[in-house]
């Protein structure tokens, strides 16, 4: 099951896209907890490209791929926005940080997705989750 | 979102419904700007029917929490859902937050 589509830079639309996905893994009768992780990671991804990629502009859009094969599923999300390095965001986790209001989108998919990698300066991210206990 | 607001023995207590994410939290922190401005300084929220929060959901219970603590005011949040927890935990935001299993724990815990 593959999908691709371009879709408007509106945080309401989050939901309905990401619904598509999820609505095809429980079908699939996939582990309810991997769902979630699947289910939190690309709405975040979702979110970054439109806030922080786009900047919430209304005339942007976002590009979103998804494809379910064998067992892992895979998602790309990519934002029309100026890019960004990754690797300088800082921790969340650190006690310096815990009371900053941003900055834990980044860090709940590269921990909930088993694969993470962004490209196209950071405007692309490819996130992967296996859909079995097997590989984790 | 549904929010059912209750006070009970000097203890504000927030029942939330519905996910915490990028398209609630403006309402929901509209929700505590009476109290922030009121200076309730016992507040309890209750996360029993919230099955997701996202990070802009965090980012606003923080924004809550930090508006509290600027006046003394202290907040316990209960009732979160395995998975819930579970983002806490990740974000390392359970050691910022006094979390609680049950409601009557935390207004009894003040």
């Amino acid at each position: 099951m593959t999908m691709k589509t371009k879709i408007a830079n509106d945080s309401h639309v989050l939901k309905e896209v990401s619904k598509v996905l999820i609505d095809d893994l429980k079908a699939m009768e996939v582990e309810e907890d991997i769902i979630f992780d699947v289910y939190v990671g690309f709405e975040e991804a979702l979110r970054n490209a439109m806030v922080h990629g786009n900047k919430s502009d209304p005339d942007k859009e976002v590009t979103v791929e998804t494809a379910i094969e064998g067992n892992k599923v895979t998602i790309i999300v990519e934002d029309e926005g100026e890019g960004f390095d990754p690797e300088s965001l800082p921790d969340p986790t650190l006690e310096e940080n815990l009371l900053k209001e941003s900055g834990r989108g980044v860090y709940l998919i590269k921990h909930l997705m088993d694969e993470v990698s962004y490209q196209n300066g950071g405007r692309r991210v490819v996130m992967v989750k296996y859909l079995d206990r097997k590989h984790l | 979102m549904q929010i059912n607001c209750e006070e009970t023995g000097g203890v504000s207590i927030f029942r939330m419904e519905g996910d915490i994410d990028i398209n609630t939290s403006p309402d929901i922190k509209k929700s505590f700007d009476k109290i922030v401005n009121d200076k309730k300084d016992k507040i309890v929220i209750n996360l029993k029917g919230v099955n997701y929060v996202d990070s802009s959901g965090l980012a606003t219970l923080v924004e809550i929490l930090k508006n509290l603590r600027a006046y003394g005011g202290k907040l316990k949040l209960s009732n979160l859902s395995s998975k819930v927890r579970g983002l806490f935990e990740i974000t390392k935001l359970d050691k910022l937050f006094d979390i609680v299993d049950e409601e009557a724990d935390a207004v009894s815990s003040f």
